[in-house]
């Protein structure tokens, strides 16, 4: 018996040795191999896209393989570093455009001639400003997405709204026509939004003129104690109080608005335009979309213009993964983009879909390097919690907050 | 007579406990029969009238399932069949032998697992980036049996320190080498000792996430675990049945290997102490 | 990785001291032990050796992004060390980790015994019955446990509070777990001590087996209480493995990360709510400082040595002769 387990361990590590040695990557034979890092976004929303990029590059350089890794964007940029430490980068990389900043002054890619991409001389401002640095561009705008809202028409009908709000004041108002129609319905939200989903309240805070920090002489500093911001901040809180019912500390991942949507517990749900594809059977042909309208009547409330970039590492294939960048980034592929829901990256190919209006009026994050800490650290969402909840007034939580911000932006 | 009802009252008692305990394991398997509605219903389905394989079918046909699959398998067996053997070795020299060094090798085996793991692993990746141990699952092999090592070691020391010498004398009598007497008689003592070590190491390789996250790039050579991940990977909609599919697909290995080997375990705990 | 508990049986096999003398014979036989250790030592040396010098090493530099990427890291001496100890985030974690550990550990082997104790009470099928769910819950991976919690707690349509409305115990209709500190790191004991406790209960079971029964009959036939039968009879016999299972659940719950952090999630986390693993995460590797991540993760490990020697040395002397 005892012979027997004894054999069945070196059976056991014998295998593992065998399979795992025959499943490993025969590096040597390789070397003509393009790695490229795309967020799994792509694999499941557009993988003919990819194929198609990858079929232009292999035709253009062949003798070539390319090899597209997914990745997820809670870790990409952990395993990132580890490459950068091993000297083992992709050759392209998707990054997040709050995410490129910080590592752009790391020196972590390669400057790309901007000129050999197409459509450059259009590229969407927003976009283009989070991949350039110092002068330079290191990264290539990919796709955006604005914020919108989508609505229940029946709803709308149901209380009598014959239009759609153009300015903020009526929105409030309709959704308190709305809240009106839906008495008997426990938990249900006239407008959905988490109270720190950031995206919208920082809207608020732009749509006055405000900002979250400004530059100069090489320093940051926080703004959200100006007037300008203090007053957004007061419109927001005022909007929220009147319209959401969604927890105040919470923001708008967990649940998803369109789950909420979805069981008719809400009228109007703000966020990305897809997700019009979660609104349950029940209320697919009694939905739509519509911008969100600016406290000045006409106008849009900037929406925040959220997107990707590709970039080549230091340590990748400069020429050929900027060629990819190139088939990836083409007229041709930024329309089938466009096909599925996103905003291409370039003026000259907008459309006018939903998102192409929302993104009309646009804000960014500051393009500082650490403006990655100031979202990881949950600054902004602590203080709209704060405001909300009444804790802190206004003008306290704004200017504690932004003197965390300076502080953080400022941080070596 | 006291005996019986008290003997019932500890019954129903424990199958409380049991449906408290085993809850969130039901609440997995159950939503991934449920349909997308149900599942985000604000009433709870407990049990779905129409129950649905959909999001079992969405799981396995998920890209590289069966690749990923067969990549835990090869890693779990791997770690658990190497640390096992080395780890039994030094294990009986701390049990039955003394020689200089070994109060120090003791601490090192508690010490190494002191050490926060999230620490080492970048200089544990360019370590193995400098070897192409990157995105290979040898380098994940050897990076799981690096912790599990000590931790077997450990354990497996505390079940051969109770084999009594009785035996080992006997056994040299019959004109064995030391050590081989305690090749013979240990090992058939400790087997059970060794499938309960093996049992621990199976769960935690199987289980574990962030070593193989960072080491495994392509989706074809990554473990269950990883595949897991992408799930919840997206900035998009996160489907929910499929996770729990794929979660509950993920938990059956360890559960049937558990199964398989559970009599030997509670023997082998039990027998730890063998008294001749 | 690490649900680290095991199992040791207390016992002494010991050797009576004789002169021995040198010859080729007993030195072939005296490298034997060596020889035996030698395969663990070069695996785990060969391993960690470089990664564990490069941490120390680390722990002296300045070292960012910007020095990851060129592979050169600054001089600073001591400078990481004394940020740290500075830092009042660590002091403020650090106590809060102690409690968070104790709680969780405190926890996780009174119930994994008393659900020991239970299984020994029970007929044949309620007891297969037990063990069946604790090895379900064992086999649970750590990561796929989270997504159930957070399922189960969500905010709108969680059956968390759902239940609790129906049970007429609050209106917990839309009630936020995730909104104070307290109520983040309870719901991370919850899930972390039902992972944990399959592992007590099943070991605690298994010594509780090799109690003479004669003994603890013997005791309850004298009239002796059921506590102080289980106090002068059981526990003796429980020691060493309740010993193991308690120094190794203070390091591990000490340095625990993807249940807390996947729990609360990235959203939520912030110094106030900061365990030492989180802590240690938060302010080496997102903030990408890896020399402070190098000086973090030594003082945790002096931190968890410290909380443990007392177990520790227990250990190492089982199986020495007095």
């Amino acid at each position: 018996m005892r012979s027997r387990v004894f054999v069945a361990a070196i059976a056991a590590v014998a295998l593992g040795v065998v399979a795992a040695t025959a499943s490993a990557s025969p590096q040597q034979a390789q070397a003509n191999k393009l790695t490229v890092w795309l967020q799994v976004d792509a694999q499941s929303g557009w993988p003919d896209i990819v194929a198609a990029a990858n079929a232009q590059f292999l035709k253009d350089h062949p003798g070539w393989t390319v090899d597209v890794q997914y990745q997820n964007w809670s870790d990409h940029l952990q395993k990132f570093d580890a490459t950068l430490a091993g000297g083992n980068s992709p050759d392209v990389i998707e990054m997040g455009n709050t995410e490129m900043t910080k590592y752009m002054a790391a020196g972590a890619f390669s400057a790309l001639n901007k000129s050999s991409f197409e459509n450059a001389p259009q590229w969407l401002s927003g976009l283009a400003k989070s991949g350039s640095y110092g002068g330079k561009t290191y990264g290539v705008p990919y796709y955006a997405g604005s914020r919108v809202a989508t609505y229940r028409t029946d709803l709308f009908t149901k209380a009598g709204i014959k239009k759609l709000p153009t300015s903020l004041a009526e929105l409030i108002a309709d959704a308190k026509k709305i809240a009106s129609q839906a008495k008997s319905n426990k938990g249900f939200s006239p407008v959905y939004f988490g109270g720190e989903d950031w995206y919208v309240a920082m809207a608020f805070v732009y749509d006055y003129g405000g900002a979250i920090a400004r530059t100069h002489g090489g320093k940051w500093f926080g703004a959200l104690d100006s007037p300008q911001a203090i007053q957004g901040l007061t419109a927001y809180k005022n909007f929220f109080l009147a319209t959401s019912t969604a927890s105040k500390t919470n923001d708008s991942t967990n649940p998803n608005p369109y789950d909420v949507y979805a069981q008719g517990k809400s009228g109007v749900i703000v966020g990305p335009s897809w997700y019009s594809c979660c609104v349950g059977a029940k209320y697919k042909t009694s939905t739509a979309q519509f911008v969100l309208p600016s406290h000045v009547a006409g106008k849009t409330l900037p929406g925040f213009l959220g997107g990707s970039d590709l970039a080549v590492p230091a340590s990748g294939n400069a020429a050929l993964g900027s060629d990819w960048i190139k088939d990836f980034t083409g007229t041709t592929s930024e329309k089938g983009l466009q096909a599925k829901g996103n905003i291409p990256n370039a003026t000259n190919l907008l459309g006018t879909s939903i998102n192409e209006r929302a993104a009309a009026r646009s804000w960014f994050v500051p393009t500082a390097k650490h403006w990655v800490d100031v979202e990881n650290g949950n600054i902004l969402k602590n203080m709209l919690g704060q405001i909300l909840t009444g804790k802190l007034t206004v003008k306290q939580a704004a200017a504690s907050a932004s003197d965390n911000i300076t502080s953080v932006l400022n941080g070596s | 007579m006291r005996r019986t009802q008290r003997r019932a009252a500890w019954n129903a008692f424990a199958v409380g406990l049991f449906v408290v305990m085993i809850f969130p394991v039901f609440w997995m398997i159950s939503t991934a029969f449920k349909s997308d509605d149900e599942i985000v219903s604000y009433t709870p389905t407990w049990f779905s009238l129409h129950p649905t394989v959909k999001h079992f079918r969405d799981a396995i046909n998920a890209p590289f399932f069966w690749a990923d699959l067969k990549n835990s398998l090869i890693v779990v067996s791997a770690t658990v069949g190497i640390s096992i053997a080395l780890a039994f070795l030094a294990a009986v020299a701390l049990a039955k032998y003394r020689f200089g060094g070994r109060k120090l090798f003791i601490v090192l085996m508690i010490g190494i697992q002191m050490l926060p793991q999230a620490g080492l692993i970048i200089p544990l990746y360019v370590v193995l980036a400098r070897y192409h141990q990157v995105n290979a699952l040898t380098g994940v092999i050897v990076t799981y049996m690096t912790f599990a090592l000590p931790f077997c070691v450990w354990t497996l020391r505390g079940f051969i320190i109770n084999i009594p010498r009785e035996l080992e004398e006997a056994a040299m009598v019959d004109g064995n080498t030391r050590l081989g007497a305690f090749l013979k008689i240990l090992l058939p003592l400790a087997a059970p000792g060794l499938v309960a070590t093996s049992v621990f190491t199976f769960i935690t390789s199987w289980n574990e996430y962030i070593f193989a996250q960072t080491l495994l790039n392509d989706q074809g050579k990554q473990t269950l675990t990883v595949w897991l991940s992408h799930f919840l990977g997206s900035s998009r909609h996160t489907d929910w049945g499929a996770l729990m599919a794929g979660s509950t697909l993920t938990a059956i290995p360890v559960v049937v290997f558990f199964l398989l080997v559970q009599r030997r375990i509670t023997f082998g705990l039990t027998a730890g102490a063998v008294k001749a | 990785m690490s649900e680290t508990e095991g199992v040791a049986v207390a016992a002494g096999a010991s050797w009576p001291r004789r002169h021995r003398r040198l010859t080729a014979a007993r030195v072939r036989r005296g490298s034997v032990p060596y020889a035996l250790i030698l395969p663990v030592i070069a695996a785990i040396g060969a391993i960690l050796g470089y990664p564990l010098y490069n941490l120390v090493r680390l722990s002296f530099q300045h070292y960012g992004l910007f020095e990851l990427i060129r592979h050169q890291g600054q001089s600073v001496g001591l400078r990481n060390f004394s940020s740290v100890l500075h830092d009042s985030i660590f002091w403020h974690t650090l106590v809060r980790t102690i409690v968070f550990t104790a709680v969780n550990v405190g926890l996780t082997m009174a119930i994994g015994t008393a659900i020991a104790l239970l299984l020994v009470r029970l007929s044949a099928w309620a007891r297969i019955l037990l063990t069946s769910g604790l090895v379900l819950v064992w086999a649970t991976p750590a990561v796929v446990a989270v997504q159930v919690w957070i399922w189960m707690t969500n905010f709108q349509n969680g059956i968390v509070n759902y239940v609790l409305t129906k049970l007429h115990l609050g209106d917990y209709s839309q009630h936020d777990w995730y909104a104070t500190t307290f109520s983040q790191l309870g719901l991370a004991t919850t899930l972390i001590v039902w992972g944990a406790v399959p592992f007590v209960a099943i070991s605690v079971y298994a010594a509780l087996a090799q109690v003479p029964k004669d003994l603890a009959e013997a005791a309850e036939i004298d009239g002796a209480k059921p506590w102080r039968v289980f106090a002068d009879v059981t526990l003796p016999f429980l020691r060493p493995v309740l010993l193991i299972l308690t120094s190794l659940s203070i390091i591990w719950d000490f340095g625990v990360f993807t249940q807390p952090y996947l729990l609360i999630g990235q959203g939520h986390i912030h110094p106030g709510n900061y365990l030492m693993g989180i802590y240690l995460y938060e302010e080496g590797y997102v903030k990408t400082d890896f020399g402070r991540g190098a000086a973090i993760s030594l003082l945790m490990l002096a931190m968890v040595a410290l909380l443990s020697i007392v177990y520790v040395r227990k250990m190492v002397a089982l199986g020495d002769e007095t």
